[in-house]
């Protein structure tokens, strides 16, 4: 009986940049065996990381971060699939796998020899799920990207930011490791499906897709499709709809910090009220209609402002709560390392890496109640388990192995 | 079921969605893309599809008609919620709680984004569930989850995004904090984060026999998708400078204007050759003759003159044209789409099929967003309309449970279900939460 919740699952990887490898580790994070196909010659992590121009030009301690946190719970084979051979030996991992992870340009799997079509005949029942900037088909499908570029043509930017600047990205590289999140839910919906009938399939996951199918794109683009509705930047306080109770809501300067709020209409302004301890306002001939407080919206604020110069993020925190409105400190990541509650859920978790030591890693984002957790461990090293893969999985002697070695085959 | 949906992996999977706003009905939309049977059941109490009297020209209704169903209206309740069936049952009736426990009890999962504890007062906790169906996967997915100090406080999207650390790493740098616009991203992660777990306790049931209940917290959901800048903290003890638009390995790296209205196109530089490319492309030997842009560290150092440089060429010129004129030289660019009509003229999205014409009975026909991947052995995840208000209470109760018309009659009487929401169920303001998501 399996104790992980995907245990048993043989997963093979052949990934650059951030969706597919975060796609695979959802997948190991859950316990399923996970088999990072790396390039024999990707030494440093930069290399392991991305390909293409992408290596000239990057940050050694970005990457390594990077790779560290895309790789726990994964084992690492190195193959050369550009030779006859190691195509061989894909191959036949690929008859003992569930599911193949891979985000090469569209027609470089087949360019080798390892289609979904040509492994379909030899596994039926294989999901491969390929995870690109643009897909498999369509003129863009060969484009090059970075979160940048694929961030703007997938919708997100252009209403993010102010009015009379440019369109922003959000931080970090959320467009990528959003399609990877999307990606995972794909490859375990169609694994379903191949358990239940022996039937595999192939994913076609385009980030750019993914963005534009975003809950928040498509809600955004049902109104146009209505009623023709546009949604530019705008101003941050501009709430909401844009219309009514534009105060109190977005992200203000307290004491020690910033806050952000976002209170749910009229029905909220008496918690607001009582929450900054003026329930004067109420019956204020100034505020006491929702088109009176937007009129006065600025004089409103300056009051609101002042309640919070004087209390620091986590006081403000405790006053929303108490008067049910959906608000929050605005953490820094060292904050969120260190917040009780993240604290006592155990979410961060330390693993040891044998070069770069102990780190606290994000952990897992639920919490299975039949099954165990996994235990985790730190990224791996290039190759480390290769001779694992092909003495236990295909079987092949300690000669047999070295010739491949010899052969530069694997390392 | 048609015989199409049958042959999607989660054909035969049953779900009962009790969600609002956008996490927890963004999780059921992708489970009935995938071709789960997706029951979502509402009220007619407590109604989270828009104003019940809405002004005529609100936003967000076809034609800026709110009609006289404006409940089925609802342009994001729509697009949010296809794929499903919806009855309505009132759980803070007695009979409401049997009736779901009654189709619990055929059903395969059962998933919630309301705050922590609301399913446990209505009498349908995790081990309340468990004794109608030994086998049932429940997931609740309050924001913060169901332990730890912050497990009972209300959240929404934009408050994740301030807790998880995410706000505090967007903006422009020269500005500070509270200029910053409202993204509730965390939302969408957590309801895509949400059907990964859901088909995962699927898959480990049908090989193990068990059932599970699913602890998930949105904001944990979240936090992942910022690993590298808790590692890079961990590695150098620096914490992460907000960044805007920039890079700190590329240049030019950002959104630049184009002619026409608020429109950018977003170009990222690379490497040295694809810096040099791009001098050729703008023909500007003055451009790659300059010492201030020679190198990648020149470059940064200047970064304010190499921007107005290329902002320059770029505002005379189409923001698609200008990315198709990069790309074919290999240098990642792109137009920064609006998601209204840019989206919809795309002609990679347009080539990929990705819009689908969906017919609503009370809302019309219109051209509505795909699903967000395609498959190459099941039929293409499919676009059904969103349910009007209790649309399914016949189909679901009589069919599935076998109800008979004099029980169906005395549950509308008593108004444990219904079509038509009751004077005073409006949620006010949650429509313009979604509406300025």
């Amino acid at each position: 009986m399996p104790l992980l919740a995907l245990e048993g699952i043989r997963v093979l990887e052949v990934t650059d940049g951030i969706a597919g490898p975060y796609c695979a580790k959802m997948l190991a994070d859950l316990g399923a065996e996970v088999m990072k196909i790396e390039r024999l010659d990707a030494v440093s992590m930069t290399q392991r990381q991305w390909a293409g121009e992408r290596v000239e030009t990057s940050l050694t301690v970005e990457d390594t971060a990077l790779f560290l946190h895309l790789n726990t719970n994964k084992k690492s084979v190195a193959v050369d699939l550009e030779s006859a051979d190691g195509q061989s030996l894909f191959r036949k991992l690929a008859t003992q796998s569930s599911i193949v992870v891979e985000s090469l340009a569209p027609g470089r799997m087949e360019s080798l020899g390892l289609s979904y079509n040509s492994l379909k005949d030899l596994n039926p029942s294989l999901v491969m799920t390929s995870v690109t900037p643009y897909g498999q088909t369509g003129p863009y499908k060969d484009y090059q990207y970075t979160e940048l570029t694929v961030f703007a043509t997938g919708g997100g930017m252009h209403r993010e930011g102010i009015p009379e600047r440019h369109p922003l990205k959000y931080g970090g590289e959320i467009a990528q490791y959003f399609a990877g999140t999307a990606a995972a839910s794909a490859t375990m919906g169609a694994s379903v499906g191949a358990l239940m009938t022996g039937q595999g399939d192939w994913l076609d996951v385009s980030i750019m897709e993914c963005m534009a199918g975003h809950p928040h794109q498509i809600g955004r683009r049902a109104p146009f499709a209505y009623n023709g509705e546009l949604d530019p930047r705008r101003e941050p306080r501009t709430s909401a709809a844009g219309g009514r109770e534009p105060y109190a809501v977005g992200t203000f300067q307290c004491k020690d910090g910033h806050v952000s709020f976002l209170p749910l209409g009229p029905r909220m302004w008496p918690n607001i009220a009582r929450m900054i301890g003026k329930t004067e306002l109420m019956d204020d001939p100034r505020f006491n209609s929702p088109e009176l407080r937007t009129d006065n919206r600025i004089e409103l604020e300056a009051i609101f402002q002042e309640w919070l110069d004087r209390h620091t993020r986590a006081e403000v925190f405790e006053a929303t709560n108490n008067a049910g409105i959906p608000g929050g400190p605005v953490l820094t990541p060292t904050d969120v390392m260190n917040d009780e509650h993240f604290q006592e859920r155990g979410f961060f978790r330390e693993l040891e890496h044998p070069e770069h030591g102990a780190l606290s890693y994000p952990g897992v984002p639920f919490g299975f109640s039949e099954v165990d957790d996994v235990p985790g461990h730190a990224a791996p090293a290039l190759g480390e388990h290769t001779v694992e893969a092909l003495s236990q999985i295909l079987g092949m002697d300690e000669a047999k192995i070295g010739s491949l070695r010899e052969a530069g085959i694997v390392s | 079921m048609n015989s199409e949906n049958k042959k999607r992996p989660l054909a035969g999977v049953r779900a009962l969605e009790l969600a609002e706003i956008w996490a927890g009905p963004y999780c059921g939309a992708l489970l009935g893309d995938m071709g789960a049977e997706i029951v979502k059941v509402e009220s007619i109490q407590r109604i989270s599809r828009g104003a019940i009297n809405p002004r005529p020209g609100s936003p967000g209704y076809p034609d800026g008609d709110p009609g006289e169903r404006p409940w089925n209206r609802s342009a994001n309740f729509n697009v949010l919620n296809r794929n499903k069936q919806g009855i309505t049952l009132d759980l803070t009736s007695a009979r409401g709680v049997e009736i779901f426990k009654e189709l619990a009890a055929v059903s395969d999962v059962v998933f919630c984004n309301s705050a922590f504890g609301v399913m446990e007062k209505f009498g349908l906790g995790y081990e309340e569930l468990r004794q109608v169906k030994q086998d049932l996967i429940v997931l609740f997915m309050p924001g913060y989850g169901n332990t730890g100090p912050y497990k009972g406080i209300r959240s929404m999207g934009m408050s994740i995004d301030a807790i998880s650390g995410h706000s505090s790493l967007r903006g422009y740098p020269d500005l500070g904090l509270h200029r910053l616009s409202p993204v509730h991203h965390p939302d969408a992660v957590g309801g895509v984060t949400a059907a990964f777990a859901v088909c995962a306790a699927i898959h480990n049931r049908a090989r193990t026999g068990k059932g599970q209940f699913i602890d998930m917290s949105q904001a944990e959901a979240f936090v992942p998708h910022l690993g590298e800048i808790f590692l890079e903290y961990g590695l150098t003890g620096q914490p992460r400078e907000r960044r805007g638009n920039r890079h700190p390995a590329m240049a030019p790296h950002g959104a630049y204007p184009c002619r026409g209205e608020d429109a950018w196109v977003a170009i990222s530089v690379r490497s040295e050759r694809e810096w040099r490319e791009l001098c050729q492309i703008i023909g500007s030997t003055q451009m790659s003759d300059d010492p201030r842009f020679k190198t990648l560290e020149s470059r940064l150092e200047n970064v304010d003159a190499l921007d107005d440089a290329i902002s320059k060429w770029t505002s005379e010129r189409d923001h698609r044209r200008v990315a198709d004129l990069l790309q074919a030289h290999g240098i990642p660019a792109g137009p920064v789409l609006d998601c209204d009509g840019d989206t919809y003229d795309d002609p990679h999205l347009q080539q990929r099929d990705y819009f689908q014409t969906v017919t609503h009975p009370d809302a019309g026909t219109h051209l509505l967003s795909g699903p967000m991947w395609k498959s190459a052995s099941a039929p293409q995840p499919r676009h059904e309309p969103a349910p009007s208000l209790g649309q399914h209470n016949n189909q679901v109760l009589e069919e599935v449970l076998g109800f008979t018309s004099d029980e169906m009659q005395s549950l509308e009487q008593t108004k444990v279900i219904g079509t038509v929401p009751l004077e005073g169920s409006d949620l006010g303001g949650v429509r313009r939460v979604q509406r300025g998501n």
